[in-house]
């Protein structure tokens, strides 16, 4: 059965060619269909809930393996230094560099994240409120490139190296410096606004799905006790006390899968 | 498995607009709440059949019409969204693809100049009008039991529906089976044609199963294993055949992979709703299901279920205890992406999610279906006693060949469960069968 909505794209309030009278008409002629007569028996084929075989909500995969695809050299010796302060290996588990946070990061600056793809990046350039995302007219592939070049390009000018070459303690008092945007960068580079970008990558990096290329062997996960990519839950929530049994899962598997371990 | 939610913006605006049905019509009503006579969703449906046969003293039309159903002649001959009986509908067979043809009475281009005993050769000897051999893709083996009265009634009725005029559309098939007549040596070595006879020591009931089963609704065209010729293996009526990527499972009496364990009842329910406690209807099942079974009388139905349920067992190989590594393996991945809708012990969700736990679908020689489904996904018939369709999503982005055979293993020998451990070729052959063959019965041209 056709669906036509006669009032679909006309008035002022169309958008996409969707009116509210449009949309009223449809909801008349959807609500209508229970009153059809229950006898038109005929040989069409009833109508489907859409579905078509092959269909599955699939993620995007990026490209496996350890070779950048965004970062320069310069820009990897800065970001796995950055990383391995911000989540160092310690006794608790392996840190953000063992868990392949900065593959996830260079992934992510090379899709479309990276590219604020589906961001509107246009003016009016107010100045906005912190709470009011993000406020540059970088995307993030170009904030990363800039604010790393303004960071050593600081680093530099005080200490005649790069971040990267820095003690780590020095790393640790320069990190403090932008998180509190009192670092001086040049090229108008917020320190604490990039700050607060780096950091929040650096967590999704070590939380994210283990198939975005960070969270190695779910050590994000292990750490702090999430099951992972899992949906039913029915038969432990009233195991009240014990453990919970089953070993966290990402999206594309663990290596229970290939008969490996329990 | 995780329920499938995609999100299209059509589906969005028909949602939307039903809510706002509902809202408006909740609102002109002044009880948000109440139920609507416009936005009410319809009355739960009866579990039984209503349907009723054409009394004898029906008109042939009448009596056409219904017969017409129980030969599911739409399934091949309608196209999805497409023209009652204007053929078209492209059909996947081992050797090409066959195309249905136009039965409306367009004189042109249908049947609508044919005289009744061209109709008749049609059905029962696999001749058009111009006495050229018909594809046996037509199951006109089949339809040579069907009673002359019968034919002359299906006629009646297809002589008043709206004629439309489609031209055939040429088959793809590779030289030399594109030569009508090679057929004839297909039917000297698979062709028995032979009127249905009654066996006088059976019920009446079981006379109109076997009627049924073995002539108009030509269940052996699926169920029936076939010869390299695709001819039926006659000494294997009913046990089960591939067919378009799927298995059509074995329908006599055994144990396991039969239906020994399913009451008339069962099998009552499993025709008219697409499912039961047991099954649900896949592949091309879901359209006979949806355009014949579900619109069959209870009667007949209780006649086919009693037809099938007196076919004997056969002597069934046990099959070998599979690896314990790839049962352990299967077991990982059932749990994480299978047992959420069909259960950690196989059990399903009753109305919703088939039981895995003794599905004749998995405990066949075969473990094509279950596999077919893991790669491509399926989704249960609509029909009018349970016209909501739970889908599965597709698997095949996700799961690599040796997890799929390991997780189709684990299913096959769960619970009770015993069938063949499928090996990773297995699972990359038909991998690569479905993604060769975009055409499928299941849901017609995509």
């Amino acid at each position: 059965m056709a669906l036509r909505a006669p009032g679909f794209g006309v008035g002022t309030m169309a958008i996409n060619g969707l009116s509210r009278r449009g949309l009223l008409s449809a909801g008349v002629v959807v609500g209508a269909i229970p009153l059809a007569p229950a006898g038109a028996e005929t040989f069409h084929r009833p109508p489907d809930i859409p579905w078509r075989p092959d269909a599955a909500a699939s993620p995007t995969v990026p490209k496996r393996g350890d070779d950048f695809l965004y970062f320069t050299a310069v820009e990897q010796a800065f970001v796995q230094a950055a990383v391995e302060r911000m989540i160092p290996n310690d006794a608790l588990g392996p840190g953000g560099v063992e868990a392949g946070v900065p593959i996830f990061i260079d992934r992510q600056l090379a899709g479309a994240f990276g590219a604020a793809s589906d961001w509107y990046m246009q003016g009016p350039w107010a100045k906005g409120e912190t709470t009011q995302g993000w406020q540059s007219r970088m995307t993030p592939a170009q904030l990363y490139r800039a604010a790393i070049a303004a960071i050593d390009d600081a680093v530099q000018r005080t200490s005649s190296t790069t971040f990267a070459m820095l003690p780590a303690a020095d790393q640790i008092a320069f990190l403090k410096r932008l998180e509190a945007g009192t670092a001086s960068l040049s090229g108008g580079i917020d320190p604490a606004g990039f700050f607060k970008v780096l950091l929040q990558n650096v967590m999704e990096g070590y939380f994210a799905d283990p198939l975005y290329g960070g969270n190695r062997d779910m050590a994000g996960w292990k750490l702090i006790g999430f099951p992972g990519a899992r949906y039913d839950q029915r038969a432990y929530v009233t195991t009240y006390g014990k453990a919970y049994p089953l070993p966290p899962v990402g999206i594309l598997g663990r290596p229970g899968w290939r008969g490996t371990e329990g | 498995m995780t329920l499938q939610v995609r999100f299209r913006w059509k589906a969005a605006l028909v949602f939307g607009a039903a809510v706002t049905a509902l809202a408006v019509s909740g609102l002109s009503h002044g009880q948000p709440g109440a139920p609507s006579p416009v936005g009410s969703w319809p009355a739960a449906p009866p579990t039984a059949p209503v349907i009723q046969p054409p009394p004898a003293s029906a008109s042939a039309v009448e009596r056409g019409r219904y017969l017409v159903t129980l030969g599911d002649c739409a399934a091949c001959h309608t196209a999805p969204g497409g023209t009652p009986f204007a053929g078209g509908v492209p059909l996947n067979t081992p050797f090409g693809v066959i195309y249905s043809t136009n039965i409306t009475p367009d004189t042109a281009t249908g049947i609508g100049g044919w005289t009744p005993d061209q109709f008749r050769r049609a059905l029962q000897e696999g001749r058009d009008d111009q006495g050229q051999n018909l594809y046996p893709a037509m199951p006109y083996p089949y339809f040579s039991h069907i009673a002359a009265a019968d034919i002359e009634a299906m006629r009646a009725y297809l002589m008043t529906v709206p004629p439309a005029h489609a031209e055939a559309q040429a088959n793809r098939l590779p030289f030399p089976l594109n030569l009508r007549v090679l057929i004839q040596g297909w039917n000297w070595l698979n062709f028995r044609p032979a009127p249905f006879t009654a066996t006088s020591t059976r019920s009446a009931e079981w006379n109109r199963g076997a009627y049924i089963v073995n002539s108009l609704a030509h269940c052996g065209a699926c169920h029936t294993p076939k010869t390299f010729l695709g001819g039926d293996q006659r000494d294997k009526p009913l046990r089960g055949g591939e067919l378009d990527n799927w298995y059509a499972p074995n329908l006599n009496g055994s144990p396991h992979g039969g239906l020994q364990g399913w009451s008339t009842d069962d099998i009552v329910a499993y025709l008219s709703r697409g499912s039961n406690d047991h099954a649900a209807a896949s592949g091309s099942m879901q359209a006979v299901v949806e355009l014949s079974t579900s619109r069959m009388s209870a009667a007949d139905l209780r006649a086919i279920a009693v037809y099938l349920k007196a076919l004997p067992a056969t002597p069934e190989p046990d099959a070998d205890r599979p690896d314990p590594q790839k049962m352990r393996a299967g077991q990982a991945i059932y749990t994480d992406q299978c047992s959420a809708c069909h259960g950690a012990d196989g059990s399903g969700v009753a109305g919703l999610f088939p039981p895995l736990r003794g599905n004749p679908g998995v405990l066949q020689p075969s473990a094509t279906t279950g596999l077919h489904a893991i790669l491509a996904g399926a989704q249960a018939a609509a029909t009018k006693a349970k016209p909501s369709q739970p889908a599965m999503p597709a698997f095949a982005w996700k799961l690599t060949d040796d997890e799929v055979a390991a997780v189709s293993t684990y299913v096959g020998n769960s619970w009770g469960n015993s069938a063949p451990a499928v090996g990773r070729d297995t699972v990359a052959r038909l991998r690569a069968r479905i993604a060769a063959h975009p055409i499928r019965l299941t849901k017609g041209p995509v």
